[in-house]
């Protein structure tokens, strides 16, 4: 008996992780530069530094483990470095790059850490295929998944990050794409701030409080996006604050609180666009009036655009609630679809109104404000509403296997017909 | 004896009603509280800001510089009470009396580079841990080119 309370007490004591005995930094401080390292699998404890080119490559099951608050792996006052196939955990960042030029981090787990990947004055940067999961608990008190400053050239591309900060926080940075990733659970999915000549293409946010927070920027494509279920009292599919020139297009914008926020901007095309199911589609603050939303399609949005006293232009849209006809027969409508609303206009001053939308006296409002404006000629009415929306039309397939299968099928079955009749 | 009870008691509560109103902060609520300005999560407590009204509201700020812009835009009339978390002991301090230190490498939630101190002497600890700045003060505050500087 006693024998069995000293096992248990021994596993209970006893670190489940056995660390490794090949020393990382005693490689790195060996190898010459432009050198492979192959690090052997297993847990390495510590807190490695590398400031010279160099590339380290993990087998299978390498994890570096944080020894302290410093990070798993700090990168330094070098050039063209390459880090890919490991693991890394610990309390603080996992990973921080400084004055580099050159960098690739590819096929990396961060797990637990507060930060994942923090990058600093630095240029040529390529972040992929990497996955970040942060801990249980609130966005407050985490940071962010991949959080890059005061850089240049800049690509993050297929890379999962879950349960963070911010997904993608990006400052000071000229010229970044952002591009095939999912964010889902944090904060804003992707917040950049101050940043030049920005690029995201195919990401997919779901789930988070913001999926596009876009600050103090100029220059910014968001194209091909799906920005989902972002429908928390402050949630935004994407949210412009101070942003100047900026093309929104082709995005998919669904089930959200507010699709799409525009404060204090100017010069933006909203354009071919899928809006479906927000609370509010389209919201725009201070918005300058060469902003444009066009040829997109609105469907099964409780309020399609609200504004304050200026607003944006709408053309050429779809709208799902559209009530006119198409005498003319060319497509669009020949009454003017009015979004304008009394209380569209209250909610912008004061969001709590919210919860009433769609209530009886809403509803009798919005149709009465939609009769009255018929005429305004100003903001928040399309005077060409399109009557119907581009759907993508899939021509015919043919699927080889199935025609082969059938065609015997067909053929055997008149086969053994004609076999049973000569009999 | 009854009859000037009563009157005690109604100057007791005229006078109650005639005293200056007090304002005191309120904590910071991350999952709902978002700045009136720039619409951010408040999620870096320790930069926050907010007003409180005279009509009983609050305004929450990220950071003092959408506390400024506020005060600039609207006027301060209807301010009962202003307040700026302490950058060095996370304690809310009186926007009006603070003292405040910018230097464009001090990280803030909007990159403004200004930090609030309840002392000059703290303040003046501050840049000699973080690195040298330029103090302020509230009147300072209003023309101030908030925005990133290079």
């Amino acid at each position: 008996m006693k024998k069995i309370g000293l096992a248990l007490l021994f596993f209970l004591f006893m670190s489940p992780i056995v660390y490794a005995e090949f020393d990382i930094q005693e490689a790195i401080d060996a190898a010459s530069p432009g050198e492979v390292i192959h690090i052997p699998a297993g847990h390495y404890q510590g807190n490695f530094v590398v400031t010279k080119p160099l590339t380290l490559l993990g087998e299978e099951g390498t994890e570096f483990i944080s020894k302290n608050n410093d990070p798993a792996l700090r990168i330094e006052n070098t050039a063209t470095i390459s880090i890919s196939n490991v693991e890394l955990s610990g309390k603080s960042k996992a990973i921080v790059a400084s004055n580099v030029d050159g960098l690739e981090l590819s096929n990396i787990y961060i797990k637990d850490a507060y930060t994942g990947v923090h990058i600093q004055r630095s240029k040529n940067i390529h972040i992929h295929d990497i996955q970040v999961t942060g801990s249980e608990g609130h966005y407050a008190e985490k940071g962010n998944g991949i959080a890059i400053y005061k850089s240049e050239d800049i690509l993050i591309e297929n890379n999962l990050i879950e349960q963070m900060q911010d997904g993608i926080y990006v400052e000071e940075v000229n010229s970044i794409v952002v591009q095939h990733n999912n964010v889902t659970q944090s904060r804003y999915a992707t917040h950049f701030m101050y940043t030049r000549d920005a690029k995201a293409f195919f990401n997919n946010y779901l789930s988070n409080v913001t999926g596009f927070m876009v600050m103090m920027t100029t220059g910014i494509l968001l194209e091909n996006n799906t920005v989902e279920n972002h429908s928390d009292y402050n949630g935004y599919g994407m949210l412009l604050y101070d942003v100047q020139r900026a093309s929104i297009a082709k995005n998919i914008i669904k089930n959200n609180r507010t699709g799409l926020a525009l404060q204090k901007s100017s010069m933006i095309q909203i354009d071919t666009n899928n809006f479906q199911m927000n609370q509010t589609a389209v919201e725009g603050t201070k918005v300058s009036n060469n902003t444009k939303a066009s040829n997109n399609s609105f469907t099964g949005n409780i309020l399609t655009a609200r504004s304050d006293q200026l607003g944006f232009q709408l053309q050429s849209n779809y709208y799902d609630d559209y009530t006119g006809i198409d005498i003319e027969g060319n497509g669009y409508g020949d009454v003017p679809y009015v979004a304008m609303s009394s209380f569209g206009q209250w909610m912008v001053r004061q969001p709590v109104y919210q919860y009433f939308v769609a209530s009886p006296s809403v509803v009798l409002l919005t149709t009465l404000d939609q009769q009255i404006n018929k005429t305004e000629s100003r903001v928040l009415v399309d005077h060409t509403p399109r009557l119907v929306t581009e759907h993508e039309i899939e021509n015919n397939k043919l699927n080889v296997i199935q025609t082969l299968a059938g065609l015997l099928l067909l053929v055997g079955s008149l086969w053994l017909w004609k076999r049973g009749i000569t009999k | 004896m009854k009859k000037w009870v009563m009157m005690i008691l109604l100057c007791c509560g005229v006078l109650w009603g005639c005293s200056e109103k007090t304002y005191e902060p309120r904590e910071i609520v991350s999952e709902t509280d978002v700045c009136k300005i720039c619409n951010m999560s408040i999620v870096h407590n320790a930069y926050a800001g907010q007003i409180a009204l005279k009509n009983g509201d609050y305004e929450i700020f990220d950071d003092i510089g959408c506390l400024m812009e506020y005060i600039v835009s609207n006027g301060d009339e209807e301010i009962g009470a202003a307040y700026i978390k302490d950058a060095s002991k996370n304690e809310w301090i009186d926007v009006f009396e603070a003292v405040y230190v910018y230097n464009k490498e001090y990280w803030t939630p909007m990159n403004y580079g200004v930090v609030a101190f309840d002392t000059k002497q703290a303040a003046q600890e501050w840049m000699t841990q973080e690195g040298e700045g330029k103090l302020l003060h509230y009147k300072d505050l209003h023309n101030f080119n908030w925005g990133i500087h290079e």
